[in-house]
């Protein structure tokens, strides 16, 4: 079963990196063409995004934490007998970093649905923070998940 | 509440979040403790009891509950200001940073 939610976990992050990703480019990058593949991935509508992204958020955020018990217990203490302190690190603040992406959701929502101007760079900044919060994890949990086969061990 | 005023108190909520979450993580502010292995639960920051103790979730309500009332008690003096959009990312960003700091001993083992 934990592996399956690992599994799940995994692919779920990979939608929502998708997502915000497309989204981030399509705010700090925009194109009005939508000729070629790079104008057409510019050119999307980064507002359609804004309730996808939250709910995958929330719902990869809630897995993560439901099989969080099993890392502390097994793996975390297998890093640390492998003085694998920096991984063990990369996880702590991934950790944070999620948590800290959970409580920026309801300010990404809100400019996301306001129209005042001074939201516009609250906008961008919001975006790129949640979509370098959800790389970093992804990245950290990729390593984490094939860290023997990353390190021969 | 209104949506004005919910509007006006967000970016708050944020920027409180992100602050008591760092201060919880730090001096250890968790209403329970989870004990992993054998699977049970404790009120407050209790020791390792068999396996090791996890205090995330912990951290998380005492971030939600701290920003909720932090946001309620800003709300009179946000009420004839603009929405402090800014607030609600640039101190989450500091956070982050702090968070890269607070963590570098696992890197200069």
């Amino acid at each position: 079963m934990s592996t399956f939610l690992v599994i799940l976990h995994g692919l779920l992050a990979v939608a929502l990196l998708g997502s915000i990703t497309h989204q981030a480019i399509a705010v700090v990058w925009p194109a009005r063409s939508k000729s070629g593949f790079v104008n057409a991935y510019r050119s999307v509508s980064s507002r359609v995004y804004v309730n996808a992204n939250i709910v995958l958020f929330l719902v990869v955020a809630f897995l993560g934490g439901y099989i969080y018990p099993i890392y502390r217990v097994w793996v975390r203490t297998y890093l640390e007998n492998a003085r694998l302190f920096p991984a063990v690190g990369s996880f702590e603040i991934k950790e944070q970093f999620i948590s800290i992406g959970l409580g920026l959701l309801p300010l990404y929502w809100l400019v996301w649905r306001s129209p005042e101007p001074t939201a516009t760079s609250a906008r961008t900044a919001v975006t790129l923070m949640l979509c370098f919060i959800i790389w970093f994890g992804f990245i950290v949990g990729h390593i984490l998940n094939n860290i023997r086969g990353f390190f021969g061990l | 509440m209104n949506n004005n005023q919910i509007e006006k108190i967000i970016p708050v909520f944020s920027a409180a979040f992100a602050l008591i979450y760092i201060v919880s993580v730090e001096v250890n502010w968790a209403p329970f403790t989870y004990h992993p292995k054998i699977g049970q639960w404790g009120w407050l920051t209790e020791p390792a009891r068999d396996g090791p103790p996890m205090y995330w979730y912990g951290w998380l309500v005492t971030s939600t509950l701290g920003a909720a009332a932090a946001s309620v008690l800003a709300l009179p003096l946000l009420k004839n200001r603009p929405t402090q959009y800014w607030l609600g990312w640039t101190i989450p960003l500091l956070v982050m940073i702090s968070v890269l700091y607070f963590f570098r001993g696992f890197f200069l083992r």
